[in-house]
This record gives structure tokens, C-alpha cells and sequence, in this order.
């Protein structure tokens, strides 16, 4: 009774229409800060550009010899590149192989990396041992050096490969931290309980510790992504893979080591156009993944 | 409600609180932890404070050296201890200097009141030179034998690094740091909560022989009244921030007269007689958003409530040096 | 129970043998990767010398001597004789630049890579920390939350485009710095003004593209470190102690900076992968832009041999961190 006297009238009410589920405290933690709302909005863009984008243009894009590195007007809005090509063209059919190499190398990293987390952190004294061997070699290993020496014997220059690659090579951090959370778990109590029961290994792990890890690996999928991003457009950047058509990366190769971009202006929209969307997807998705974290961690939420 | 007038202990009080209240800044308002307490520590007696988590107890006793941590703060009152004067008027540097020399706080959680880089000797040198005292081989004289004291390896703790120390060492270790500069005030918060029983009964001996050695005025907090019941002269019991009831513990114990005192006691299993006779009191004690505003605090979960307890906090009633503050057990006659 | 010593020579024996077995492992990926190559490159340089008029023994021992193995032999003796060659320092040679000894090319790129890379870990360490500790303290107002912002943000960046960015700005638009290379040709080497000089002003660009790469995560890392220890029970304990607030503040600090220490172990690791972005754009001839080059001319021996290179100075790194740490961390001393 005097529970309800001791908050004002109009506290009440608040506390008690404002909704509660958890898909709307997501949706408002999503959307909290202006910054979050364009970072959504710069995401959606991307990934419908990488959807559509190919469908907008013809397979080869149109060359114009007189047309080399042209300013931007109202024809090419972003100008053109070293055969003449609109740039604009350039970026939008190029963000397919960008956000698909980064999708499927994040999807290859999340599915070995937790396979490998999870055995090794509920078997830490048979099983584990191995794979937390192999994980600590891979981790210990310096992605581009190892990436640069794997191009010398397979050129991997599709989406597809380029994402196996990535993948293979960078499912330790997810290993690592996922058997961390494994290995903790498995000292709670629910787990003990199914222990007890008898439950099968395999089937404590399936039913009972993935779900309480799964949240903090999806969350991690974000950055995973970005990261992706970053190595992929790295490697094309310096030319360490070939590939035909092109995608920011080989732009960026090729207004810095082709156009002399950084020593002259005269391409500077083909050298910037690249470079500003990496940064505005970069950014965008970092800004996305503290949302994850503000999900996960009720404390740090300002709601 | 005129403000009390206490009889006898006024002039043997070494730290006396008048009227304080410590309110927390939230975002539905100040929300009152500490309601205008008055209570008396008596020079050289061991004074017991009793109540459950969420009662206000740890928040007072972290007002007695003005430390009440943001978003906390001291809305009004005064804390005046013997030698020092209000501790809640004291510039930083003052307070500082108080702290440690002139009351000595053993901290609650004394399992990791050390920081876990240093060894004990260091740290305590640390203290002796944050107080100006530059002799650390006096300092470090001074420690092994107040350790020794304690029933300690001097030597051995003195090297040591907090997780090599036992739960009991550390507790005693932390009384050491409390008293090293010789202040006359301890407060105790929880000091037997972590520990096992065999090290409970260990540090209340201790407590109680150091305390009478140095003739100190002792606070310690419970929530376990037998600790208290064992240990203090006088006991105070503390219910949403209120000093509900006060007095001499075997006054207190023998004939409670607030219903909070009582419903307390009742609950206690004892060991002759019937374990089924313990009576949990029903309800759960008010956080900070739930205390009532108007009336007495404990009505909600008071088996005597009665309708007039919800208009006004009850004043302190007075037999001898023991006090209460309950609309309907005033009445009663002895 | 094994006495404490003993425990510690084991657990140092257990580490060094990981590690070279890591190593090993490494080197034997780089031997069949020489050996089986399509279009394999031993095979044909041994074919080529034969054209040229050399007899079969002088083929082989050449052919040996640049790739660390001699084609046509059985396996094992392949392998013994790679392996050999690793341990006495020898890489090969390379192909590129016929004959020149591998680790010559390697050691002389190597120091490059370091001075550019350590300058920028200690420079983005000092200042991350000090950002980062300002974030915590005052992570309540609008400057702390204005750290954090920055530090996410740049730390998302990736460095080559910080690089980039740098390089247009400050040597195009501006022509402040030098447009690459370590230094300028005008000076003789040695200890004079000139030449050194002209190494920093060559060296700035670069080291501050390393620098904002790596601070972001110094200043996330720093302030959730400090906030967590500034929670810590013996913190309030001090001050209620009346501990001064210098000595309190060494407390904080020296138990922050623990877990940055595991970082830093880390971010040795990842200072062969941030570096080659720059070294490509800067025109710094490092081991990364070694790697680069060797990618491109098919220069095998070389390739792997920096590889071999680059693992056995991380894995060192990575030991030696791990020796340190008990060193500072008390807690972690008697296991």
C-alpha cells in the first residue's frame, strides 16, 4: 500500500505505460542518439547498394577514352576513373564484393571459431588442449604477413575465396573468447544440473551453453565485419591479390599507385570516393556495435 | 518534534551525531538514506549498530568520516567527535588527516581492503608517511607489535602480500591499519561477515581485548545480532534509515520496545526451546524508492499499525538512557 | 609439491620449447611452400643454370644456396638440408637480386620496420594512456565522453587509410614533409645534423599514420582499466585510511596499467601487419615493403625468409612479455 504512496502520481503513470518488452528496449536503445539513426540509415545504404547495385549497371562498365580522370559533374557525379569510367558506377556495383567477402569471412569465423571455443572450453583437459594450441598458433601469427605469403600459392581473388581465406586464418580472437565464456559457464549451477541428468556432452553444449553465448558472438559479428572490411580492402590496396573487376580496394591501388593520386589532384575524386565510403561504413558500424553492447550490458544503458 | 534531550550519556560522548540525514541524487530526486539520526557513541564503550542491508547503517557510519561516496552527500546534520569537532565542516586536508589518526575505520570487505600490488609492510609505511610520520623504523616497530598483538606472525605478514593472507589475517590486519596511529575511535563495518566461525570468535575476542587495552570508543556494525548482543554495551537498531530504537543491550534485549526490536528478536532461532517458535517478520525491508514518506517507516510490515502511524514519524520516547520511537508501544506500561 | 624454483625452470623450459616448436612449424611450412610451388621455382632455376652451361654439381650447390634445398634429391635430404641452412642463419638467396644473400636483405630492412614501429607503439602507448586515464576520471562530463568518442572513432579507422589521408594532406596539399623514403640523398650517413635531421623529418609522417592507428585502442583499453580499478574495495579503503591523494593515485595507475601489459604483448603481434600499409605508402623500405616487393618479383627465398623472420621476432617478443609479467604482477608469481 504504501509502496505506491511513496512515488508521485505522475512517475507512476511513466513507470508503468512505458513499454517494457525487449524488442522495443532494443528498438530505443537502437535508435537513442542521432548518431546511431544515421549510422542505421548509412548501413541499410550500403547493403541495399550491394544488393542492387550490379543490377543498375551493364556487366562491363562503359570506358571513354577522352573522358580519363574527369572532374566531377553533372554526367559523372563523381567523376572518372583511368579508362574513363563514372566512378560513381565504380562504387556502387564495387560494394557487393566488399560487404560479401566481409559477410562470409565473418560467417567462416564465427562458425569455426565457436565450434573450436566451445569444445575447447568444455573439454579443457582432453579436447581443448589441441585446439587451444592450434588457436594460440593462429592468434600468434600476423594476419597480413601470413595473408600476403598464402597469395604467393593461391590467388583468391572472388568474394568467396577471399572470404574462406579471411575466415580460416582469423577465427582465434572469436575461439579464444567464446572458450573463456564456455569455461565459466560450465562451473553454473544449470549446467551442473544437466550434468547430473546425464545429459550427453554434446547436448549440454547445444541446448544449454550456446545460448548463453551466442549473444556476446553475434554481437561480436559487427566488428568482425569491419574488421573483415579493413583486411580485405588492405589486400587490394597493395596489390597483393588480382582481381578482375573492380571494388574500392583495386580503385584505391589504383588512384594512389596508378593515378599518382596523392602527388597531383587531378584524380582526387577517384582517390576520395573510395576512401570516404570505407570510412563512412567503418564508422557506421562501429557506432552500430555499441549498441550490441549497450544490449548486453543492462548497466550501461542510459534509458 | 523538539529535538531530544539526552540525559547522562551527553558528557561521556566521544562522537555525537545530531540530526543528520545523507540523501542519494536520483533521477526521481533526492532519495533519503540516513533520516535525521541522532545517536551518541559513549567514550570508551563498544556501541552495537543493528539492521538489515538497505537500512542505512554502512552509509552512516561512512558519514562518521564524511566519506559518504557520490552520488551520495550529507544533506544536514553534524558529526562531532572529541578532539576533532564536526567532521562534516572539516576542509580536505583537515579531513584527511582525521581519517586514520583520530578514527580508524575497518573497513567492511577487509578481504581486499589492501591493494594487491604492495606488501602489507609497505603499504602500512605508505600510511605512516600520508600522516607525516617519516621514521619507518619506528613505524614498522609500532606494527609488529600491535600484529604480534593480534596473534599474528610479524614478520611473516609484514612481507606478505594481501592473497597470501588468510580471510581471518586479513581482517586483523586491517583492524591493525585502523589503529596504528592511534586514533580513539573505531568503527567496525561487518568485521565477522566474510569469516568462518571459528575466525569470527577469534576476532571478536581480539576486538573486545584491544578494546578495553586502549580504552576506545567502539562502533560496530552488524547485521548479526548476536554479535552484537556478544560484544556491545550499547546497541542502537536501525530500520530505512531511522534510528528506531536505542539503549544499554541488555536493556535492548531483555525488553525491546519497538516492534521492528521485537519482531528481530522473534526471529532469532535460540537454542533451548522450540526452533519453531523463530517467526520470520513477513515483508522485505524498503530500498531507497520504497521508504514511506509520510508516517513511520516501518508501518507497512508493523504487526501494531495503526491508523494514526501513517500520518506522522513517531517522536523518541525516553525510560532511563533507553529509547524508542513507536506510537503504540509508548503506551505501554512496564 | 614441487618446489617453487623448479616450477619456474619448467614453466620457462615449457615456453621456449612452444615457441621454437611454433617456429619450426613455420619453417617447415615455408620448406614445402619453396619445394612445391607451381611452376615450381627451384626446379626451374635449376633448369635454367644447366642452360646456361653449368655442370649438375655447380647447378645444385647454386640452386642450394639460394633456396636452402637441392631439387631432385629424396625428401628427407631436402629437408635435413633446409633445416641446416635455418639454423646456421642462412635464408637463401635471392632471386631477385641473383645472389644476394637473403638475411642480408632481411636485416637490412628489418631495422626500419622497428624504428618505425616502436617509435609509434611507444608514442600511441604514452598518449592513449594519458587520454585514457583523462576519459576515466572525468567520464561523468562532456570532455571524458568526448575522449571516448574519439578514441572509438579513430580506432575504427583503418590505417591505411589514415595513411593515406597524411600522406595527400601534409606532403601534396601542404608540402610540409618529404614525399617518402627514410631520407634525403643530400646528407651522408653518420652522426651529423644533417642526416639526422633529415631521418626524423622523414620519419614523422610515418611514425604519426602508426601513432593514430594504434592510440584508439590504448584510450578504450586504458579508460575501462582505470574505471574498473577505481571500483576496487582498497581504493576507498585507502582513502578512508586518509592515504595522500599522490600515493592513492599511484595505487590506481600501477594497477591499471597491469592489464595494458597483456595488450602490449598483443600489439607486438599486430606491428608487422600495421606497418606494411605505411611502409607502401610512405616509401619506407621496411620488412613489410620487403615483403611487398618480393610479392611482386616472385622473389621466393626472400619472401619466406622475411616470413621466418617476422614469426621468430614475435614469438621472442611474446616470450619475453610473458617472463615480465610475473615480474609485475605479484598475484601471478607462485603459479
Amino acid at each position: 500500500m504504501s509502496v505506491t504512496a511513496s512515488l508521485p502520481p505522475e512517475q507512476l503513470q511513466k513507470a508503468v505505460t512505458r513499454s517494457r518488452t525487449v524488442s522495443a528496449t532494443r528498438w530505443r536503445i537502437l535508435v537513442r542518439t542521432p548518431g546511431r539513426v544515421i549510422s542505421l540509415v548509412i548501413v541499410t545504404g550500403f547493403v541495399l547498394m550491394a544488393i542492387t547495385g550490379p543490377y543498375l549497371y551493364p556487366k562491363n562498365l562503359p570506358i571513354n577514352a577522352n573522358d580519363i580522370y574527369a572532374p566531377p559533374s553533372w554526367a559523372h557525379p563523381l567523376g572518372t576513373d583511368f579508362e574513363g569510367t563514372d566512378v560513381l558506377a565504380l562504387i556502387v556495383t564495387g560494394a557487393r564484393y566488399v560487404l560479401l567477402a566481409a559477410f562470409i569471412a565473418a560467417i567462416v569465423t564465427l562458425v569455426i571459431g565457436t565450434a573450436a571455443g566451445l569444445i575447447a572450453g568444455y573439454y579443457p583437459r582432453s579436447t581443448g588442449r589441441p585446439i587451444m594450441r592450434v588457436t594460440d598458433f593462429i592468434l600468434a601469427i600476423p594476419g597480413l604477413p601470413l595473408l600476403m605469403v598464402l597469395a604467393t600459392i593461391w590467388s583468391f581473388g572472388s568474394p568467396q575465396q577471399m572470404g574462406l581465406v579471411l575466415g580460416i586464418t582469423g577465427w582465434g580472437g572469436i575461439a579464444r573468447a567464446v572458450r573463456a565464456q564456455t569455461l565459466s559457464l560450465r562451473e553454473r549451477g544449470f549446467v551442473e544440473a544437466a550434468r547430473g541428468l546425464g545429459l550427453p556432452g554434446r547436448r549440454i553444449i547445444g541446448t544449454e551453453i550456446l545460448p548463453n553465448v551466442a549473444p556476446y558472438v553475434s554481437m561480436n559479428l559487427i566488428m568482425q565485419v569491419t574488421g573483415f572490411i579493413y583486411i580485405e580492402v588492405g589486400l587490394f590496396f597493395l596489390g597483393v591479390v588480382k582481381y578482375s573487376s573492380s571494388n574500392w580496394g583495386v580503385m584505391l591501388n589504383n588512384a594512389v599507385f596508378q593515378a599518382d593520386a596523392l602527388t597531383n589532384t587531378r584524380a582526387l575524386s577517384y582517390l576520395l570516393s573510395p576512401l570516404i565510403c570505407i570510412l563512412l561504413l567503418t564508422i557506421a558500424l562501429v557506432t552500430l556495435a555499441n549498441v550490441g553492447d549497450e544490449i548486453f550490458n543492462p548497466r550501461l544503458r542510459k534509458i | 518534534m523538539a529535538a531530544p534531550v539526552k540525559p547522562e550519556t551527553a558528557t561521556g560522548a566521544a562522537v555525537r551525531v545530531r540530526d543528520l540525514t545523507v540523501a542519494f541524487r536520483t533521477q526521481e530526486g533526492p532519495l533519503p538514506a540516513v533520516s535525521h539520526v541522532n545517536l551518541d557513541l559513549v567514550r570508551g564503550q563498544i556501541t552495537g549498530l543493528v539492521g538489515e542491508s538497505g537500512s542505512g547503517k554502512s552509509t552512516l557510519a561512512l558519514a562518521l568520516l564524511n566519506a559518504v561516496p557520490a552520488p551520495g552527500q550529507v544533506v544536514e546534520g553534524a558529526v562531532e567527535i572529541d578532539g576533532v569537532g564536526d567532521v562534516l565542516a572539516l576542509r580536505r586536508g583537515a579531513l584527511r588527516k582525521m581519517r586514520g589518526a583520530d578514527i580508524g575505520y575497518v573497513f567492511q570487505a577487509s578481504q581486499n581492503s589492501l591493494n594487491p600490488l604492495k606488501r602489507v609492510g609497505k603499504l602500512l609505511l605508505d600510511l605512516g608517511r600520508s600522516h607525516g610520520l617519516r621514521d619507518g623504523r619506528a613505524l614498522i616497530q609500532q606494527s609488529k607489535a600491535l600484529l604480534a598483538d593480534m596473534g599474528l606472525d610479524a614478520t611473516r605478514v609484514l612481507s606478505s602480500y594481501q592473497h597470501e593472507l588468510s580471510g581471518g589475517m586479513r581482517q586483523r590486519v586491517g583492524i591493525v591499519f585502523a589503529l596504528l596511529l592511534n586514533a580513539h575511535v573505531l568503527i567496525l563495518d561487518e568485521p565477522t561477515t566474510a569469516l568462518d566461525m571459528l575466525s569470527q570468535a577469534q576476532v571478536l575476542e581480539i576486538i573486545r581485548r584491544i578494546h578495553a587495552e586502549r580504552h576506545l570508543t567502539t562502533l560496530i556494525i552488524s547485521h548479526d545480532m548476536s554479535v552484537i548482543g556478544d560484544l556491545a554495551d550499547r546497541m542502537a537498531v536501525m530500520y530505512a534509515g531511522r534510528v528506531v530504537e536505542e539503549g544499554p543491550t541488555a536493556s535492548v534485549l531483555a525488553c525491546p520496545r519497538h516492534p521492528y526490536t521485537r519482531a528481530l528478536l522473534a526471529a532469532m532461532p535460540r537454542i533451548t526451546g522450540d526452533t519453531a517458535g523463530a517467526r520470520a517478520l513477513p515483508g522485505r525491508p524498503p530500498d531507497l524508492m520504497s521508504i514511506p514518506r509520510r508516517g513511520c517507516v516501518f508501518e507497512p510490515r508493523c504487526p501494531l499499525a495503526t491508523p494514526a502511524c501513517l500520518d506522522d514519524e513517531p517522536p523518541d520516547t525516553y525510560t532511563g538512557d533507553h529509547r524508542f520511537a513507536c506510537f503504540v508501544t509508548a503506551g505501554e506500561t512496564q | 609439491m614441487e618446489e617453487p624454483r623448479l616450477k619456474l625452470t619448467r614453466w620457462i623450459a615449457v615456453k621456449i620449447v612452444t615457441g621454437l616448436i611454433m617456429i619450426w612449424v613455420v619453417a617447415s611450412a615455408m620448406f614445402f611452400l619453396l619445394r612445391d610451388l607451381p611452376g615450381n621455382p627451384a626446379e626451374a632455376r635449376y633448369a635454367q643454370l644447366i642452360m646456361h652451361g653449368a655442370t649438375p654439381q655447380q647447378a645444385q650447390l647454386e640452386t642450394a644456396a639460394m633456396f636452402g634445398f637441392v631439387p631432385k634429391q629424396p625428401l628427407i635430404q631436402q629437408y635435413g638440408h633446409y633445416m641446416w641452412q635455418l639454423l646456421h642463419l642462412n635464408l637463401g638467396q635471392s632471386i631477385a637480386e641473383t645472389g644476394v644473400p637473403v638475411s642480408h636483405i632481411v636485416f637490412s630492412a628489418f631495422p626500419w620496420t622497428v624504428i618505425l614501429c616502436l617509435s609509434g607503439v611507444l608514442a600511441s602507448f604514452l598518449i592513449g594512456v594519458v587520454l585514457g586515464v583523462a576519459a576515466a576520471l572525468r567520464r561523468m562530463t562532456k570532455a571524458g565522453d568526448g575522449i571516448t568518442w574519439f578514441g572509438a572513432l579513430i580506432n575504427g579507422i583503418p590505417t591505411y587509410i589514415i595513411a593515406i589521408l597524411l600522406f595527400y594532406v601534409f606532403t601534396t596539399e601542404w608540402a610540409i614533409f618529404p614525399q617518402g623514403g627514410t631520407v634525403s640523398i643530400e646528407y651522408t650517413p653518420g652522426w651529423n645534423a644533417g642526416y639526422i635531421g633529415s631521418l626524423i623529418t622523414h620519419a614523422i609522417l610515418p611514425v604519426t599514420a602508426y601513432t593514430l592507428s594504434a592510440v584508439g585502442a590504448w584510450v578504450l583499453t586504458t579508460k575501462s582499466s582505470v574505471i574498473s580499478v577505481l571500483g576496487d574495495d582498497f581504493i576507498l579503503a585507502s582513502e578512508l585510511r586518509g592515504i595522500r591523494p599522490l600515493i592513492v593515485a599511484r595505487y590506481i595507475l600501477r594497477n591499471a596499467m597491469l592489464p595494458l601489459f597483456t595488450i602490449l604483448a598483443i600489439a607486438l603481434g599486430l606491428m608487422f601487419s600495421g606497418s606494411v600499409f605505411i611502409e607502401d605508402v610512405f616509401n619506407y623500405p621496411g620488412l613489410g615493403q620487403q615483403m611487398l616487393t618480393s610479392l611482386t618479383t616472385d622473389d621466393y627465398p626472400v619472401l619466406s625468409g622475411a616470413f621466418i623472420i617476422i614469426i621468430v621476432a614475435v614469438i621472442a617478443a611474446n616470450f619475453l612479455a610473458d617472463l615480465a609479467y610475473p615480474l609485475i604482477d605479484p598475484r601471478v608469481r607462485r603459479s
